[in-house]
This record gives C-alpha cells, structure tokens and sequence, in this order.
C-alpha cells in the first residue's frame, strides 16, 4: 500500500536528495524534448524518469517542463534570467552523461555549495535553545551535561523548593 | 479628545489616606498628579478574575452596592505622557527602518556582487563555449550515422534489385527451356493426319509393360506377351 508507480524508491526522501545537480540561480525553466519510442531518445527518457524528481527536489524553484514527441530528436532547452537560451543535445547519450553535462555547465559547483551551506550555518548558533523551529533543543534539560528534565527524573530534594522552604521555616 | 481623559473625575482626592493603605511604593509616579474622585474601592493591586463562578451566575451580595470605576487620569501628566512616548515610539521606529534599509542594502549589494562579477562571466561564457562544442560534436556524430544509414539503405536497395533481376533471368531461362522442350515433343504429337500410321504402327509393335519382381526387389522385365 505505501508503495506507488514502478520505481516507488524515486519518491523516497533519501533518493532524491541524492540529485547533486543544483542550479545557478539565473536558471528559470528547465524544457525536455524527447521521444516515447525509439533508441535515440532512451537515455532521455530515462533522464526524465529518473534524475528529474531529483532535480525539481534540489531547485524548487526551477520551472520544469516536459514535451513529448513533438521533435524528431530529443534534447533539453535552459531560459536563463538574462534571456539567453541554452541547448543541449542529447541524443544518443546515457541519462548519466546528460546529468554530468548540465551539473558541468549550470550546475553549482561543489565549492560554492559548500560555501552557501557555511554561511546558513553561520546564521544559525547551535548551542542556543528555544522553539524547534529555529534552534536544536527545546529546553535546557535536553542539552548533555546539565540538569535532567524534572519530569523523567525527580530533583535531588535539596534543589527543590519544597525542601528549600521548610528548611528555612525550621530554622 | 482623548478617550483616557473621560477617567478624569471632579472631588477630592484623599491621597493621604490612599498612600497610607496601599503602602508607600505603590504609587511611584502618582505624586501631585492625581485628579480628585479617586474610589478607593478599586485599588490597582485588585485584578478581575473569573475563579469559581461563570459569568452567568449571580453577582455575590456583598458586591450590590458596589460601583466600578476606571483608574483615575491628570489630563496634563496624561498629556505630557502620551507626548513623549509618541516621541520615544517615532524614534525607536525610525530606528528600526534604518537598520532594516541598511541589512536589506548590504544583501542586495554581496548578492550582486556575487553574480555580476567578471569571473563569473567568464566562466559562463566558457561553459557555454564547450556546450556549443558538444553540440557540434553531436550534431558530427548524428550525420556521420544519418550517412551511414543511408548507406546502408542505398546498399540493401541495389541488394534487392539485383536478386530481382536474377530471378527474372532465371524464370525466364526456366520458360525457355519448357518452351523448347514443348517443341522438341510437338514432334511426336498424335495429329489427325498420322492417327492411322501411328494406330498400325502401335498395332504391329506390341508392347510388353508386364513385369515380375521377387521379394529381393529385383524387377525383370523380360515376361512372355501372351
């Protein structure tokens, strides 16, 4: 029941973080033209089946479109934001071939992908505790080496307020 | 004017003896300011809450009489109040949007920075260069298998026709041959002309097709015509 379509691994988290093609931000709209039959446009088609929900994970803001049997031979179109328009040729050429080309000439390099990835850590402090949605831990109970939460573990009596006062009553 | 200004009552104001109830760090700021019709029965320490009953039962006795006013106000102190919060709150805004500006500045200028520099050109344009090359390096590979292919077709075609040419030669030859074979046996037709001279020449040649053959598969032909 919880597996869908022929290949349902393509819709697993893991698989599609794996896509290390990530775009520049002057790339807009992803074309692909390719063909349902023939043995041309194989590696097309098993780009499109394969390496474009990878793609659309990792840029989600890249318009992706597909056209099918419309070009006697298949190939991919970028539209940049500067109005230029790349082609790329893919005819005879393996899915894997197609996504080292474009990862080569508009995709981010591993360095610049590194650096963008330290500047968001920089934002970001993780010692600091608070809502879930900006910091690690929640409150300072969960942090290693400090006092655990009260409700798991009850305080030693003499932290407790309880004690604390009637000690002070007493004396 | 001012809806706080409605809170301003005319009376007198026992400060004294409020002062002395309510102990004296009760009211830091309320000095010489009070106007006159204080109620002492609201007292800023008591705060509404609901506790035990809902707000559909009944209000208690003890509170029949009772007469709820609003805190009192000094239209001046008021005055002089509002005005310089209205002024603190101009500022700290003022403030704020500065800082803002200058952030959203600061980003706008690094991310341009970042894309319009001139390596970055470069490197696109040489990236699009050595698109443009594997192009052209598929669009050679394309026509070099176009040509081949239409090699191949031209070549299979001629295939074709020659082993059609051939095996019209050789029908051809194959209904010479009948024909001639035809002509040779038209010489030992039966016609109306020869039906007598062939019928005595068949009646004086009797011909023997009797035959015996033994279990061996041995044929002998030579039988005696009776």
């Amino acid at each position: 029941m919880p597996m869908k379509g022929r290949f349902p691994v393509r819709r697993t988290l893991q698989y599609l973080s794996q896509g290390d093609v990530v775009f520049k931000s002057s790339v807009k709209v992803m074309t692909v033209n390719y063909n349902t039959a023939g043995e041309l446009s194989e590696g097309a088609r098993k780009f499109v089946f394969f390496n474009i929900p990878q793609i659309q994970y990792r840029n989600p803001w890249v318009q992706i479109m597909l056209f099918r049997n419309m070009t006697p031979s298949p190939f991919l179109r970028f539209y940049l934001d500067s109005g230029e328009q790349v082609l790329v040729d893919v005819e005879d050429k393996t899915n894997k071939e197609i996504t080292e080309h474009i990862k080569k000439i508009l995709g981010k390099s591993k360095e610049m992908l590194e650096k963008e990835e330290r500047e968001r850590k920089k934002l970001s402090h993780p010692a600091t505790f608070g809502p879930k949605k900006y910091h690690l831990r929640e409150c300072m109970c969960e942090i290693e080496g400090q006092v655990p939460c009260p409700a798991f573990v009850p305080l030693p009596k003499e932290m407790r307020g309880k004690y604390k006062a009637a000690m002070k009553n007493e004396a | 004017m001012l809806p706080a200004l409605r809170r301003c009552r005319p009376g007198p104001v026992p400060l004294p003896a409020l002062a002395a109830a309510l102990g004296p760090g009760a009211f830091p700021g309320l000095g010489p300011g009070p106007f006159p019709g204080l109620c002492p029965a609201w007292s800023p320490r008591a705060v509404p809450a609901r506790g035990r009953k809902t707000r559909h039962d009944p209000p208690a006795k003890s509170k029949a009489g009772r007469v709820k006013l609003p805190p009192p106000v000094d239209p001046e102190e008021l005055l002089v109040v509002l005005e310089r919060y209205r002024q603190h709150r101009l500022v700290l805004s003022a403030l704020r949007a500065e800082f803002r500006a200058e952030v959203l500045q600061r980003k706008r200028e690094e991310r341009l920075a970042a894309e319009g520099s001139v390596e970055e050109l470069e490197e696109h344009r040489r990236l699009m260069a050595w698109n443009e090359e594997e192009n052209a390096r598929q669009r050679a590979r394309r026509e070099e298998r176009l040509r081949k292919e239409e090699e191949e077709q031209k070549r299979r075609k001629l295939e074709i026709a020659e082993k059609q040419a051939r095996k019209m030669e050789a029908f051809l030859e194959e209904k010479e041959k009948e024909v001639l074979q035809l002509q040779e046996e038209a010489k030992n037709f039966i016609t109306p002309e020869n039906l007598e001279a062939r019928i005595e020449e068949c009646l004086d040649n009797p011909r023997n097709y009797n035959f015996a053959i033994d279990k061996d598969g041995r044929i002998v032909k030579r039988t005696v015509l009776s």
